[in-house]
């Protein structure tokens, strides 16, 4: 991983602020919310000790012993429906509608008051209808049978009350009323008969002063008019629970101590809800502003989610059976959040009981938008979020910026020594040397250590010709002594010996002949004169004679017709391509092919045209490690030792070639090894 | 009488060498190791022919210093620097001053004495009459094979006696390759590539001087040299 990477990962640190943000935000919203619950809660606290006053509102009528599902409840209607046998024109909804189960399938059904009239809808599924006749219109002992609603209204202790909805055919339905003392027609009640595919629909309006304070109802299904057939009932005790009205009179009391924006539930001791006052809705439809779909996500992901806010409106059947205001009937007080919808809207509800001295006789419900808190929040979080990125992104910004800094001066720093490493002479000053930080100490021991390099490689370049020089003069006295010896009267066997030592002397001055060549060859490069030459016909020449020189040898040359002009001295050239040539061949096996060819090409990095003479031969691969080195003075790559090689030939070839502003190149070739010599094209 | 040499060298041991050889091939030796004495002796009588080296003692150029003024002193003498130092400017500066000859310490008794001899075999011709039979002409090149002198259109060129040999060699038979083997064996020399290199080259310019179109002497890459018979 390089160091840019690095830091920006570093960078990611800054991903605390937003959090640490969050964190602070959290806190503070909770606490207004907290702030918010107990105003709220206050305010339901005095609303409940005023309602606490009319606790005959609340009164459950007696029977307590009834279940609370075998009540039914009166859902204060807005508008009178139309008495024709549908549902569409209630301003209720389908959730309203309760359910039993019939013999045929579902009942449902749903009571409602508007004024002075209680409406009774219910739809009944009947695969067999069976309308009544005159025989059958009233449900009397050892009478027939038909399939029929009815509504028992009951006011304990008086004696039960029965409406029978019969009907003779599809359309207006004659109620009945029939009691202890017989039955009459009731002609202030108007009903609807329906009929519809899965069975029956019934809508009826029945005036109050008819109904007693409990009502249940009652639908009788039968195949046929002999029997009763099956009885389905919306109470499960004998006697129906009482009927649930909504109280005006709460309604009003509440009304006059609620502030605008809230809503307040009032629930009898069975949670039936008895008063539906105020609209959270009621003070700006709007607050906030459109809220972005990321911000609502970051919003939702870093406060407390809340119930659904569709929990927070009443109940549809009636009845409020969520369990924060189950516990506040039950005498606790308690409250709980609901969850901003799209709007930004955030809810919180607060259920308090209402108590007399002795008991709980309801509860209510007190609900409060949390707009301002909600648009405070939404406003600090959007600050937030934009800051948080800005200043990560200036911190990456400034990061990445630095890190390419950093990576560019050690880069170029790397680039100096690798190239101070390849040139000849080492350059000791590196970028950033005079630098004060760290880069600066790395650049500094760099040239230092370069710069010994350097000094030990020019002791190394010199060390041939110096030693070749100091041994030069011993050499003469051997060599003049064994001549003058030859002169002398000697046995056979001393001539031997001196012959010998004259063999060693010439082997020793061949050597350091060798060694003081390079030399010679720079000192010939600074004097020679350059001429203007082609290259080709130099070494087509050349390998001519190289052909009678290694006659085991064979040698191709490959060579475009083009001219190869090229300016320096053919001599030299040729010196470096015996070097390279004498190289090849003791690296080559008898009979092995050396192949020397030359071409043009453009040399990219320097952008001028170059010409590239290569020689190859099969043998073994240079090694790896001589790769660098193998152009050195005195540096040999043959395995064995070989006095004839002092490791100067290729380090004179590529004087030769560095004179010329040329460059060698040695490379491992399929079998065999290539030296490249570029030299630039005149 | 015997030719008298005198040789300056600060090595004692090569100066010994070097007396013994000479005397052995007839010559009178006077030996000295270091200009001043070699100088004071000179005052009083000059040899016939001096072997020079350059590093004296501590006189680093002292070789250089004694050819200059034994130059001046006699412009005919020949002077030889026999010297360690092989390199080219060296060679050139000895040259320069005036010496006939400059040899490294390389060089084999044998060929240091082959060249002495003709150094005084040159010495004697001069004295003597021109002799038309040892006279080789080819073209402009005119050479003197006695007197070992060269001249080309008719002006002498002044070669030192390794180039005279090289020219002498190449000249003979016009138009054949003489490749470095064989020109090493008539300049009496151990002389490696860049030696025979830079022989021609100063040869080549010499001619040059006297004649600016001279391109007699061809290179044969890779094999050698050849005089081109115009």
């Amino acid at each position: 991983m390089n160091l840019k990477r690095q830091l920006l990962l570093v960078s990611l640190l800054t991903l605390m602020l937003p959090w640490a943000g969050c964190e602070f935000i959290r806190e503070t919203e909770s606490a207004l919310r907290q702030n918010q619950q107990q105003l709220l809660a206050g305010t339901a606290r005095a609303i409940a000790g005023r309602l606490a006053q009319y606790p005959e509102e609340f009164a459950v009528h007696a029977g307590a012993s009834h279940l609370i599902g075998d009540q039914l409840y009166g859902h204060e209607l807005e508008s009178a429906p139309n008495i024709d046998g549908y549902f569409d024109d209630w301003p209720l909804t389908e959730a309203s509608l309760r359910s039993l189960p019939g013999v045929d399938g579902r009942i449902r059904f749903v009571t409602g008051v508007f004024e002075q009239y209680v409406y009774l809808y219910i739809e009944v599924a009947d695969k067999n209808i069976v309308y009544g006749d005159a025989s059958s219109l009233v449900p009397i002992e050892g009478g027939r049978h038909a399939d029929r609603v009815r509504l028992i209204s009951h006011s304990p202790p008086y004696l039960e009350d029965f409406i029978s909805f019969t009907a003779e055919a599809p359309g207006a339905v004659v109620a009945y009323v029939n009691n202890a003392y017989g039955f009459e027609l009731a002609s202030t009640i108007h009903a609807y008969w329906q009929d519809v595919p899965r069975g029956y629909q019934l809508e009826a309006r029945i005036p109050r002063s008819l109904l007693g304070t409990h009502l249940g109802i009652v639908v009788n299904n039968t195949d046929n008019a002999n029997d009763a057939g099956v009885r389905s009932a919306s109470f499960a005790t004998p006697t129906p629970g009482s009927f649930v009205r909504t109280s005006g009179e709460l309604a009003r009391i509440a009304e006059s101590v609620l502030q605008p924006g809230m809503r307040l539930l009032v629930t009898d001791a069975n949670g039936w809800r008895i008063a539906t006052v105020g609209d959270l809705r009621s003070v700006q439809e709007t607050i906030t502003a459109p809220v972005s779909t990321w911000l609502r996500f970051a919003y939702d992901a870093l406060l407390e989610p809340g119930k659904e806010p569709i929990f927070s409106e009443p109940d549809a059947s009636g009845r409020e059976q969520q369990s924060y205001i189950v516990t506040a009937i039950g005498g606790q007080r308690s409250a709980v959040w609901f969850q901003s919808a799209d709007s930004g809207r955030a809810i919180v509800s607060v259920a308090e009981p209402v108590r007399t001295a002795t008991e709980t006789i309801g509860a209510i419900v007190l609900q409060q938008g949390t707009d301002e808190i909600l648009s405070l929040t939404n406003q600090t979080l959007a600050r937030l979020m934009n800051a948080s990125i800005i200043a990560m992104l200036v911190v990456a910004g400034v990061l990445l910026g630095y890190a390419s800094l950093l990576s560019q001066r050690i880069r170029r720093l790397s680039t100096a020594a690798e190239q101070a490493l390849e040139s000849d002479r080492i350059e000791t000053k590196l970028p950033s040397a005079d630098a004060a930080d760290e880069i600066g100490d790395l650049s500094r021991s760099f040239g230092h250590v370069l710069g010994q390099l350097g000094d030990y490689n020019e002791y190394l370049r010199t060390l041939a010709s110096k030693l070749s020089h100091e041994l030069r003069t011993p050499l003469a006295i051997v060599s003049s002594s064994l001549e003058n010896l030859e002169h002398e009267p000697l046995s056979d066997s001393a001539l031997a010996y001196t012959a010998r030592a004259k063999d060693g002397t010439d082997r020793l001055r061949k050597i350091l002949s060798a060694m003081s060549e390079a030399s010679r060859v720079e000192e010939l490069m600074k004097n020679a004169d350059t001429e203007n030459f082609d290259l080709r016909p130099v070494l087509e020449s050349t390998i001519s004679a190289y052909r009678d020189i290694y006659a085991e040898r064979a040698f191709t040359f490959e060579c475009d017709d083009s001219p190869f002009p090229m300016s320096g001295s053919p001599e030299l050239i040729i010196q470096m391509l015996d070097k390279l040539i004498d190289n090849a061949v003791s690296f080559s096996a008898n009979g092995d092919r050396i192949s020397v060819a030359l071409s043009t090409g453009d040399d990219d990095s320097r952008s001028r045209s170059f010409l590239r003479l290569r020689v190859a031969n099969p043998g073994p691969p240079l090694p790896e490690r001589m790769r660098t080195q193998m152009f050195d003075s005195m540096v040999s790559m043959r395995p064995h030792k070989d006095n004839k090689h002092l490791g100067l030939g290729l380090y004179v070839a590529k004087i030769i070639a560095d004179g010329h502003g040329g460059r060698i190149i040695g490379e491992n070739i399929d079998g065999g090894v290539e030296f490249s010599v570029l030299l630039p094209s005149s | 009488m015997a030719k008298r040499i005198a040789i300056v060298e600060d090595e004692i041991a090569i100066r010994e060498n070097y007396v013994a050889a000479f005397k052995r091939e007839g010559y009178a030796v006077d030996a000295y190791e270091a200009r001043g004495p070699a100088l004071e002796a000179f005052a009083a009588r000059l040899p016939d022919l001096v072997v020079i080296d350059i590093n004296l003692k501590d006189d680093v150029e002292g070789g250089f210093e004694l050819c200059r003024e034994l130059r001046a002193r006699a412009p005919d003498l020949p002077i030889i620097f026999l010297t360690a130092r092989d390199s080219e400017f060296d060679a050139v500066s000895g040259l320069r001053l005036g010496a006939d000859d400059y040899l490294t310490k390389d060089i084999s008794l044998p060929h240091l004495m082959a060249r002495i001899a003709a150094l005084f075999r040159r010495l004697d011709a001069m004295s003597k009459p021109q002799a038309a039979q040892n006279r080789i002409k080819r073209g402009d090149l005119e050479i003197d094979t006695d007197r070992m002198m060269i001249s080309w259109q008719g002006q002498p060129i002044g070669l030192t006696l390794t180039e005279f040999w090289l020219v002498h060699a190449m000249a003979r038979y016009p138009g054949h390759v003489k490749n470095r083997q064989q020109l090493m064996d008539a300049a009496q020399a151990v002389l490696d590539d860049n030696t025979i290199t830079s022989h021609i080259k100063r040869i080549r310019r010499k001619f040059v001087a006297v004649d600016a179109d001279f391109d007699a002497i061809e290179t044969v890459y890779g094999m050698g040299y050849r005089w081109l018979s115009v």
